[in-house]
């Protein structure tokens, strides 16, 4: 383990709160700009590469949601995805990560959240120009036919990655 | 590229991150335990809290209005024995700009308490801080921290990134 840890940690942190305000209040650019310029974002809609077809891609997916979540009343719902445990493992430039979300509209009886699903995310990073970004980001979701995380314990994933990118 | 400005990763960043989410731990369970003097002593001497009761001015002012807040959400919030329910805020994604001894962040927050039936968890309402630090002799305070809440009447977030909103501000300082 790397004594930069704690601060590739502190980083990638950053970077996860703001790929999911940008996520949430539909901030296609600012979206984008978490991904390398040929990132990869592998999520139920579609598999993405390319900035250019991520930030597309984050157009589209407003549009779907204000369509799949609505409140009571009719009108769009307001979606927020919500991120917790988060494991990462740091070899140089290189990072894998897996972490849980689970996401809630205020879509529930009488205007409350409701609970919509939950899953895992599980990314490649690299640190380019001082600043990690995704490489590939992959997005399961357990309510999603085929989208279902592993039934391995996905921390064991990126552990062997990363040991093999270690030598 | 983006036009806004970026956050400088190298020296500090990862010490000033890990003490300020240290601190928004602290303001949670103070809150949440009703342990004001501690509420009161996360701000400077001058500092603001806004939310849906209005501003509070000052640690004094701040710790007695956070006070008043808990006590009426106890009439509001409670168990099926008219009890004040318990209730609890979690942090979650938190993005932090930090510039020398300021800092600027947002964070998505929500709570729950055990009103729903059977005395059960029930998820009440969620929204965003919108936090101003300063790091004072070793220790990051609030100099202002705003509380938005996307279930009350003009306290939404609205529709822009508050992402966009913190860089602006840490651009522009």
């Amino acid at each position: 383990m790397s004594d930069r840890l704690a601060r590739d940690r502190a980083e990638i942190r950053d970077l996860m709160g703001r790929y999911l305000f940008a996520m949430d209040w539909h901030d296609a650019d600012a979206y984008a700009e978490c991904f390398t310029e040929d990132g990869v974002l592998d999520y139920a809609m579609a598999t993405l590469t390319g900035r250019e077809a991520i930030r597309e891609g984050a157009r589209k997916f407003r549009e779907a949601i204000g369509t799949i979540f609505k409140r009571e009343d009719g009108t769009p719902a307001l979606l927020r995805h919500v991120l917790d445990q988060l494991v990462i493992r740091v070899e140089g430039d290189r990072a894998w990560t897996t972490a849980f979300w689970w996401e809630m509209t205020d879509g529930g009886p009488g205007g409350t959240p409701a609970i919509q699903s939950f899953g895992t995310y599980e990314d490649e990073l690299v640190r380019e120009d001082g600043r990690w970004l995704f490489s590939r980001r992959t997005i399961w979701n357990e309510f999603l036919d085929g989208r279902q995380s592993r039934t391995e314990n996905p921390v064991r994933h990126y552990d062997r990655a990363a040991e093999a990118a270690a030598g | 590229m983006s036009t806004q400005s970026q956050q400088d990763y190298s020296g500090r960043y990862a010490q000033d991150r890990a003490e300020i989410e240290d601190l928004m731990a602290r303001y949670l369970f103070a809150m949440d335990w009703g342990d004001f003097e501690a509420y009161g002593t996360m701000f400077t001497e001058d500092g603001e809290l806004e939310y849906a009761r209005g501003t509070a001015r000052g640690r004094a002012a701040i710790g007695e209005s956070v006070r008043a807040f808990k006590q009426a959400i106890g009439g509001i919030y409670t168990d099926s024995k008219g009890n004040p329910a318990i209730l609890r805020h979690i942090i979650a994604q938190t993005v932090i700009r930090i510039e020398g001894d300021r800092a600027w962040s947002t964070a998505f927050w929500w709570e729950m308490a055990n009103d729903g039936p059977g005395d059960k968890p029930k998820a009440g309402t969620f929204g965003t801080y919108e936090d101003e630090l300063v790091r004072q002799d070793g220790r990051w305070l609030f100099t202002r921290r705003r509380i938005l809440n996307e279930f009350l009447e003009g306290r939404a977030t609205g529709e822009t990134n508050p992402v966009r909103g913190i860089d602006a501000r840490a651009g522009a300082a």
